[in-house]
């Protein structure tokens, strides 16, 4: 999992970076509040963040409280790192929208524990809201094959009893099965939808949209 | 002249008129409801042993009311017709006793195919 450390003190920065990556994680550094708000904009922005409370330009709490402010796609899991240990201080960092914080100096088994339990939130959250997606998915395209699909049985219907009355060297005849064929192609798509059970996307122009054919595979 | 009688349910008009049309074509007398409380209305009166039903009725669902056309029919084969169905409803489907369904669009010539094939098999049965 890719996670992003905010420190300004460069030796507590690479030592983070160093066990992060021993741990397994895919780390991403910021110099400061600011650089890492940045980095956050970015479509494929970690989810996982230590950051640091004490930093130049804005602040760990700062930092938290702009994230939180945001409307976001997914979901994030901040841990604040912090020299203030009294109580005041780490209500105050969770109010801005900390997850969880840990006390400078750490202890690098308590770190690895906190941040643990950051990727196992993460990974949660983001199940559950696949899941909230897949459900969301499956209500329209109910909606959608129920409604669609009766006109659909009509206008390929009557063009079946149509057809039942041409010749084929009729010249309505191809036009007619033009038309049918068509509307064949609407029909598999609904068939499609009716056998959506996972939910994946693909990129369509800035967006995502629902990848019909692997969410139905 | 029993044998050749159908009785289709859905709650649009168009869709009974269509599938009335095909049945006729094919040689069938062709009934329509389009609630399943009309249905069980014209079964008071007339026998049916081949059904076609939209699962998606108002009141009553085709899923009940096949239920109740095989409980009073056993013989009875029973189709359902329909515009989505889950997983979870095509399994119930099979529980309530369809012999088979079709996904809106459906080709008219299938629908006349398993017609066809319905009325073979109760001709089969009552050979034997």
């Amino acid at each position: 999992m890719r996670i992003l450390i905010a420190e300004d003190d460069i030796t507590s920065r690479a030592m983070l970076q160093a066990v992060l990556t021993k741990w397994g994680y895919h780390v991403i550094t910021a110099k400061n509040g600011e650089e890492a708000f940045r980095m956050f904009q970015d479509s494929d922005a970690p989810q996982l963040a230590v950051l640091d409370w004490e930093m130049p330009e804005m602040d760990g709490a700062d930092l938290c409280r702009c994230l939180r402010q945001q409307e976001r796609r997914e979901p994030l899991y901040l841990i604040l790192l912090t020299s203030r240990d009294d109580a005041g201080d780490i209500v105050q960092g969770l109010e801005a929208g900390a997850d969880d914080y840990i006390a400078k100096p750490f202890d690098t088994a308590e770190l690895k524990a906190r941040v643990d339990v950051g990727r196992r939130m993460i990974s949660l959250q983001n199940e559950m809201q696949k899941r909230e997606k897949l459900s969301g998915i499956l209500e329209l395209a109910g909606a959608v094959c129920h409604e669609l699909n009766q006109p659909l049985q009509s206008v390929f219907g009557y063009s079946e009893i149509l057809l039942m009355d041409l010749d084929a060297d009729d010249g309505n005849y191809e036009t007619l099965k033009k038309i049918q064929h068509e509307i064949g192609r609407i029909g598999e798509l609904t068939r499609k939808i009716m056998k959506i059970t996972r939910y994946q996307t693909k990129p369509y122009l800035k967006s995502q949209i629902v990848d019909i054919d692997r969410s139905s595979e | 002249m029993k044998e050749k009688r159908i009785l289709v349910v859905d709650d649009e008009p168009t869709i009974l008129n269509l599938f009335t049309q095909a049945f006729e074509r094919a040689g069938y007398l062709v009934t329509t409801a389009e609630t399943a409380e009309a249905a069980l209305k014209i079964l008071e009166k007339e026998s049916f042993w081949v059904f076609f039903l939209d699962l998606n009725l108002p009141g009553m669902s085709g899923v009940d009311l096949c239920r109740q056309i095989r409980h009073q029919y056993p013989m009875a084969i029973v189709y359902a017709v329909t515009g989505y169905a889950s997983l979870f409803e095509l399994s119930e489907c099979r529980d309530a006793g369809f012999e088979d369904y079709f996904t809106k669009p459906a080709k008219l010539s299938d629908l006349v195919e398993a017609a066809d094939n319905a009325f073979k098999k109760l001709a089969r049965w009552k050979k034997r």
